[in-house]
């Protein structure tokens, strides 16, 4: 049976419910769950949600690196929530309760960085505002988070937010170099490259282009891993 | 099995206005805790953005004698009439002076209070209130004149104007001939990579020296930007040539962002809207003042 919050079952007036101890199915380690967000299941390349917000931002290497940074804290501290309160939240209000969630350590995020790192806010503010309706958020509190312990769910929310983050700057790396012939333009390091700016990379529709290209290049690594371990077996 | 739904429904309720109040008590917390060093970074931030488009830095600190005396405009609504309010500091402390639509001076009244403690938006609107018991006064922006030894060397402006999505929200700063010292983008919400690069030196210095008439008659071009001209504007050409270079290209006409003509053309046509109606209202201004005999400290 499908299980909601805190293993309860999703019908509504069902007599025996399930103890949250028992329903706990996670059996990866914390290295593993890590992995998995960077790798086997990277938000971007492997889930592919939260594409508008990647595509839209992602035009140049710190861009990407911005709202990346600003999503994983996002992501660590809404699974953290939800996982200490998993058994008080009534499974037919799974979703407002996320959303709740994510809004207010959105806005507390937000003022704590204006006030107390104004360096930091200057670069990630419009960042941060962005967050509230990020799809991959959402998602992991609905399928790891409420249903298993905070320690688990801070690693896969760590390994999730690092799987967006790196997401976001291989495609902002991508689209910086080809679209504006610059990387890491407007900070100390910047390197400009001598090609011309192919304008169409920084447009949103070229940012899908490169997603696509992405993950078929990372699907093809997957795929030649999975068959050098078979044949060496 | 309907008393068990019912038993839910009230559940539900319940631990949905729970969480709605513990999400509105940890946000309002985290509001009041963080409210102060906000609004304190925030004015910080602005008189950085204030030295640094008037050319101090580190390197070149401003000078101890400089001065900056911020002017606060009013609108004031009689009926079907309105006129302009200034609240100002003058040699016999801060006044409102209030002007009709064509610059015609009609009265000055004392205000109290010092203008530094007329920051407050709240304050100050209340204090100017109080003092037009016929009509309504509305708050409508500000502008700052810099003095260094008495004379004026620059006015600092704050403005808005529509952008391609949003509004554009600049500071920038004019010397006392109204020829363009720099603008700054405070807050924008143009397309990332493409019109969000107005904020890129090498557009903005396009604007830095432009006189008024320059600024006035300019337009957007779409041809690219020569190579001398951008290494100047971007300091990767110092001293004497970089000047001259700027010297050179000074009239010319802006050259767009590549991909982004409409914010490029909003943000000079905001600015020349900015400039023109500053140019009218300060020389309007200045002339009541001086008909009037009220002496100022700018």
């Amino acid at each position: 049976m499908e299980r909601g919050c805190g293993g309860k079952p999703f019908l509504l007036a069902q007599k025996k419910r399930f103890s949250p101890t028992n329903t706990m199915s996670n059996t990866l380690t914390k290295g593993q769950l890590i992995a998995r967000g960077v790798l086997s299941q990277n938000p971007i390349f492997k889930l592919a949600l939260s594409m508008c917000p990647a595509v839209g931002m992602s035009t140049t290497v710190m861009n990407g690196l911005m709202l990346g940074i600003a999503v994983f804290f996002v992501q660590v501290f809404s699974s953290m929530t939800i996982s200490l309160i998993k058994n008080f939240i009534h499974p037919r209000i799974r979703i407002p309760t996320y959303t709740l969630t994510i809004a207010t350590w959105v806005t507390v995020i937000d003022l704590v960085l204006a006030a107390y790192l104004p360096a930091a806010y200057a670069e990630m503010g419009i960042f941060i505002k962005l967050i509230v309706a990020f799809a991959i958020i959402t998602m992991r509190l609905e399928t790891f988070a409420c249903k298993e312990s905070p320690s688990d769910s801070f690693f896969d929310a760590v390994g999730m937010g690092l799987g967006f983050m790196f997401g976001m700057v291989v495609i902002g790396f991508v689209r910086e170099l080809l679209g504006a012939g610059t990387i890491l333009a407007g900070t100390p390091i910047a390197i400009e490259v001598p090609i011309h700016p192919f304008l169409f990379f920084i447009l949103p529709c070229a940012g899908f282009f490169v997603v696509g290209i992405m993950m078929a290049f990372f699907n093809w690594i997957e795929a030649k891993y999975n068959e050098g371990k078979t044949s060496n077996e | 099995m309907k008393q068990g739904a019912m038993k839910d429904i009230f559940m539900i309720v319940i631990k949905l206005t729970v969480t709605c109040l513990v999400a509105g008590i940890i946000m309002g917390a985290a509001f009041l805790l963080t409210h102060d060093a906000k609004e304190h970074n925030e004015q910080v931030r602005d008189e950085k953005v204030m030295l640094s488009i008037l050319g101090y830095d580190k390197a070149n600190p401003a000078p101890k004698t400089l001065a900056l005396n911020t002017i606060y405009r009013y609108i004031v609504t009689r009926g079907e009439t309105q006129s302009i309010g200034y609240v100002l500091s003058t040699e016999t402390g801060t006044q409102f002076v209030e002007l009709d639509l064509e610059g015609n001076f009609l009265k000055a009244y004392p205000i109290s209070q010092e203008i530094d403690k007329l920051r407050k938006e709240s304050d100050r609107t209340g204090a100017v209130q109080a003092l037009i018991s016929d009509g309504e006064v509305r708050y409508a922006d500000n502008f700052i004149i810099a003095v260094n030894d008495g004379k004026r060397i620059a006015y600092i402006l704050d403005g808005k104007y529509p952008g391609f999505k949003a509004s554009i929200r600049v500071k920038m700063a004019l010397d006392k001939n109204l020829s363009m010292l720099g603008f700054e983008v405070l807050e924008h919400e143009e397309d990332p990579g493409l019109g969000a690069e107005i904020k890129q030196k090498w557009f903005r210095g396009q604007f830095e020296g432009k006189s008024f008439e320059q600024l006035k008659t300019a337009d957007v071009v779409k041809t690219p930007i020569p190579d001398d001209y951008r290494n100047a504007i971007t300091g990767k050409i110092k001293g004497e040539e970089a000047q001259n270079i700027r010297a050179k290209h000074v009239g010319d006409p802006i050259h767009a962002l590549t991909g982004a003509t409409i914010s490029s053309r909003s943000v000079l046509n905001g600015n020349k809207a900015m400039v023109t109606k500053f140019a009218y209202r300060i020389d309007k201004l200045d002339k009541a003042l001086q008909q009037q005999g009220i002496k100022t400290p700018f």
